[in-house]
């Protein structure tokens, strides 16, 4: 198919140039793209904005363009074309022509004169981006103005907690946030003064005891502001550091890891020391456990066994199984255990009654003195009282006083009683039973051994029974006391024990399901007390 | 060919960034502190440090980007390293801090950094995927050049009017007069449509064009089957109107959404900037 375009193009001075282009296609494309047939320059013509071609017989236009081409002044998307047809598509003039020889068809082509009229939407061609006005620079500036006055300069000036690292140890609340309490000279580190200020050093000797450490600060180990908060270093380095591989001339047993490399324990004990005049001292010794299992010295005979017999035994109340807890009841916060006491703890089964026809009257417990002054006194009263009962009826006149041979008989004889009713508690039915009890001779022939408790056995560790109270422990998993028949027997657990549960000062649970455990779990770094330790 | 900025030299950056990641994780979890994680160990410092540095270097791109005679690398590359190394910053920064996080100055300077990352990230995917549907949308024209189809459909639209009564002349020109494209930001991400249209004295909005569209329906069901086909080619010009007016405004949400997010990224940094001199002075005041 041959169409004919006749370009037209009218100069300056009103005359008309044309030339004529003929196109061997089957269709006519008309856009603004290059590879159009014919390329329109105009910025409102698509890239291929409409075509002329052949259909049902005769010429059309058509157009991909929503608003079509405008066809004799009417906007069309597909026009059948005739002679003398105007077509515009932007500023470009289509006008269909006559059609010469050997032409199937024929357009002109002009360009219109308004093609840069009307450009209303120019305004918008460079729209402006921006948040009212201001540009990144100045909300640049204004934001680092906003951080330097807010982040930093008033909090400097009045909530200095807001420059805090973390939030201060509740056991430094007194502190408050009072930062320059620590933080004395600002730019250095925190020097000891500040610590010293609450903390005495009495207490935290570390100077004379760790001469090694040498000039290292509080604050090396003791760090505030973290999260979690650890103002006491708990790391194993802090001793196994030096406890790994000590100096010549330490005596101490290496130590770097509990479940590893750790000495067996050492028990303090309470144990007599014999004195040049032969009497005997109570000293604490620190002495291997393992050969002290029968080491325990408190002048107390006790069968553990017994009482803790699981079929029972027999009380006031009937027979019944002792509990643990009846006798050693936690001390405050839970650490240790209080002491055991014969009126709280023993007294309701081991009456100290004298006499089977009284037998709500006791004797007092914890002076053997003291029992004969009663008993001296209880049976003078029944000799000399009102009480029908009372031993001395002989007549007297009322008014009438004892005769000096009287009083001396009555308390001859009270005396007698007394001594024969100690002799029976002493050495057969009370004292002798929990006591250790030795016949001296003399007026008052009896000596209780004054009973040597060791009140702390590891005075050196932090062990808290409180902190042992969890759902899978007892008693028993660590003292083995329902098969102790005698008071010698040492019921303190040895470090295998321990070991059950607690493994290496690895920051996680081991393999074993064991607890990380480091040094500073049990041990203190600063020596707080030197009591009961060698 | 053209080549992403995230596949830049076969992703060179995004090893180096995962290497640095890795390596800190790696000496962050054999690290054993004798005391909770945090900016004040060994290594607490040392990723401060490289931080700080890293944080100095991203923003350093704000000044290399205009430096058009630097031969320090391509633009591209260095496009490709800042993101990559962006993203890894935050690693390094939170292994730093050891997690620990509180309302004080230190944890304002992190949430400034969280904030550029994360607009950073956005602002990357803007960068991916706005460019390509913003060509799409336009259909291979510029903008302008869609705004000249506009004005075309104007004047055709007028043209067409003068062959009615002055109502419909009216309608036409108010609605060429108040056609609006979004003129502020807001408005331009919502694609907001605030055109409007004097219909019978009363001016009315007119979103879409719909307005106009609908007083035309209404009048060329009354009208004369001459007039009727006039109105219907007048309506035919609005309709492609409507068209060409969502493409505008398509093309300035895109548009705007590719640089607004610089309105965030860029001055969250310079806040970071300052809030790391903060960071790093109040951490030595207090040593």
């Amino acid at each position: 198919m041959t169409y004919l375009i006749r370009f037209i193009t009218r100069n300056a001075a009103g005359g008309v140039e044309q030339h004529d282009r003929l196109v061997d296609s089957p269709i006519v494309t008309i856009g603004r793209a290059t590879d159009q047939v014919l390329h329109l320059k105009d910025r409102r013509a698509r890239l291929q904005h409409a075509q002329l071609e052949r259909k049902d017989g005769a010429y059309h236009i058509t157009s991909s363009a929503l608003a079509g081409v405008t066809v004799n002044g009417k906007s069309q998307r597909d026009a059948r074309l005739n002679v003398g047809d105007v077509i515009e598509v932007g500023a470009n003039i289509i006008r269909v022509i006559d059609t010469p020889a050997n032409v199937d068809f024929a357009i002109s082509f002009e360009l219109s004169d308004d093609a840069t009229d009307e450009h209303l939407a120019s305004e918008w061609s460079t729209p402006a981006i921006g948040i009212a006005g201001w540009s990144k620079r100045k909300l640049s500036w204004t934001l680092v103005a906003a951080v330097l006055l807010f982040g930093f300069l008033l909090p400097w000036l009045v909530m200095q907690n807001f420059l805090t690292a973390g939030p201060v140890h509740s056991a430094h609340s007194s502190v408050g946030d009072e930062c320059d309490a620590c933080h004395i000279n600002l730019f250095q580190r925190v020097p000891d003064s500040g610590c010293v200020e609450c903390h005495t050093v009495a207490r935290h000797t570390m100077q004379q005891e760790h001469v090694v450490l040498g000039d290292v600060r509080c604050a090396t180990c003791h760090l505030e502001h973290n999260e979690p908060a650890e103002l006491i270093n708990q790391h194993q380095a802090l001793c196994a550091d030096c406890h790994a591989d000590l100096p010549a001339g330490v005596d101490l047993q290496r130590a770097s890891d509990f479940l590893d490399d750790h000495p067996d324990f050492k028990v303090s004990l309470k144990r007599p020391v014999e004195l040049e005049d032969g009497g005997l001292d109570w000293q604490v010794e620190h002495v291997d456990l393992a050969g002290a299992r029968d080491a325990e010295r408190s002048n107390l005979k006790f069968d553990h066994k017994v009482h803790l017999a699981a079929d029972g035994i027999m009380t006031p109340d009937g027979n019944r199984v002792v509990e643990c807890n009846e006798c050693h009841v936690p001390e405050p916060g839970g650490a240790r255990m209080l002491p055991v006491s014969m009126d709280e703890h023993c007294a309701s089964c081991h009456t100290l009654a004298f006499d089977p026809d009284d037998p709500s009257r006791t004797v007092p417990h914890g002076d053997a003195e003291a029992v004969m002054q009663a008993l001296v006194e209880y049976y003078s009263a029944r000799l000399l009282g009102d009480d029908p009962d009372a031993v001395d009826r002989r007549v007297r006149r009322p008014g009438q006083r004892l005769t000096r041979a009287d009083r001396d008989r009555v308390a001859a004889e009270a005396r007698g009683q007394a001594l024969a009713v100690a002799e029976d508690l002493f050495e057969r039915r009370a004292c002798i039973n929990c006591h250790e009890v030795t016949k001296t001779g003399g007026e008052f022939p009896w000596h209780v051994q004054a009973v040597q408790l060791t009140e702390h056995f590891f005075p050196h560790t932090n062990f808290s029974h409180a902190a042992h109270d969890t759902e899978v422990t007892s008693c028993d998993s660590c003292h083995n006391a329902t098969a102790s028949e005698a008071a010698t027997d040492l019921l303190i657990p040895g470090i295998d024990a321990c070991r059950d549960c607690h493994g290496s000062g690895e920051r996680r649970r081991n393999s074993a399901g064991q607890l990380p455990s480091t040094c500073v779990m049990c041990h203190g770094f600063h020596f707080e007390t030197k009591d009961e330790y060698p | 060919m053209h080549e992403s900025i995230l596949a830049f030299r076969k992703r060179r950056y995004l090893w180096v960034a995962l290497a640095l990641s890795g390596l800190s994780i790696a000496l962050y979890l054999l690290h054993d502190p004798q005391e909770p994680p945090n900016g004040g160990t060994l290594l607490g410092y040392t990723l401060g440090t490289v931080g700080a540095l890293m944080i100095v270097w991203l923003a350093w791109f704000g000044v290399r980007k205009r430096r058009y005679a630097s031969t320090t690398g391509t633009l591209q590359g260095w496009l490709s390293a800042h993101v990559y190394l962006g993203v890894a910053l935050l690693v390094i920064v939170l292994l730093h801090a050891g997690f620990q996080v509180g309302w004080n100055i230190h944890t304002l300077a992190l949430v400034f950094m969280v904030l550029v990352i994360a607009s950073g990230v956005y602002g990357t995917f803007i960068y991916m995927k706005y460019p390509e549907r913003l060509s799409e949308n336009r259909g291979g024209a510029s903008r302008s050049e869609l705004l000249d189809q506009l004005a075309d459909i104007d004047r055709r639209s007028r043209r067409v009017a003068e062959k009615l009564p002055d109502e419909y002349r009216e309608l036409v020109t108010s609605g060429v007069q108040r056609t609006a494209l979004g003129s502020t930001l807001w408005q331009r991400l919502r694609k907001e449509d605030n055109s409007r249209v004097q219909i019978d004295g009363q001016i009315v909005a007119n979103p879409g064009q719909e307005a106009a569209m609908d007083w035309l329906a209404e009048q060329q069901s009354r009208a004369d089957a001459n007039a009727a086909t006039t109105i219907a080619e007048l309506s035919a010009l609005l309709r492609s109107k409507r068209q060409l007016l969502r493409q505008v405004n398509e093309d300035l949400r895109l548009q705007a959404a590719i640089e607004i997010w610089l309105y965030v990224h860029v001055p969250l940094s310079a806040g970071l900037l300052m809030a790391l001199v903060a960071h790093i002075l109040t951490v030595f005041l207090y040593w």
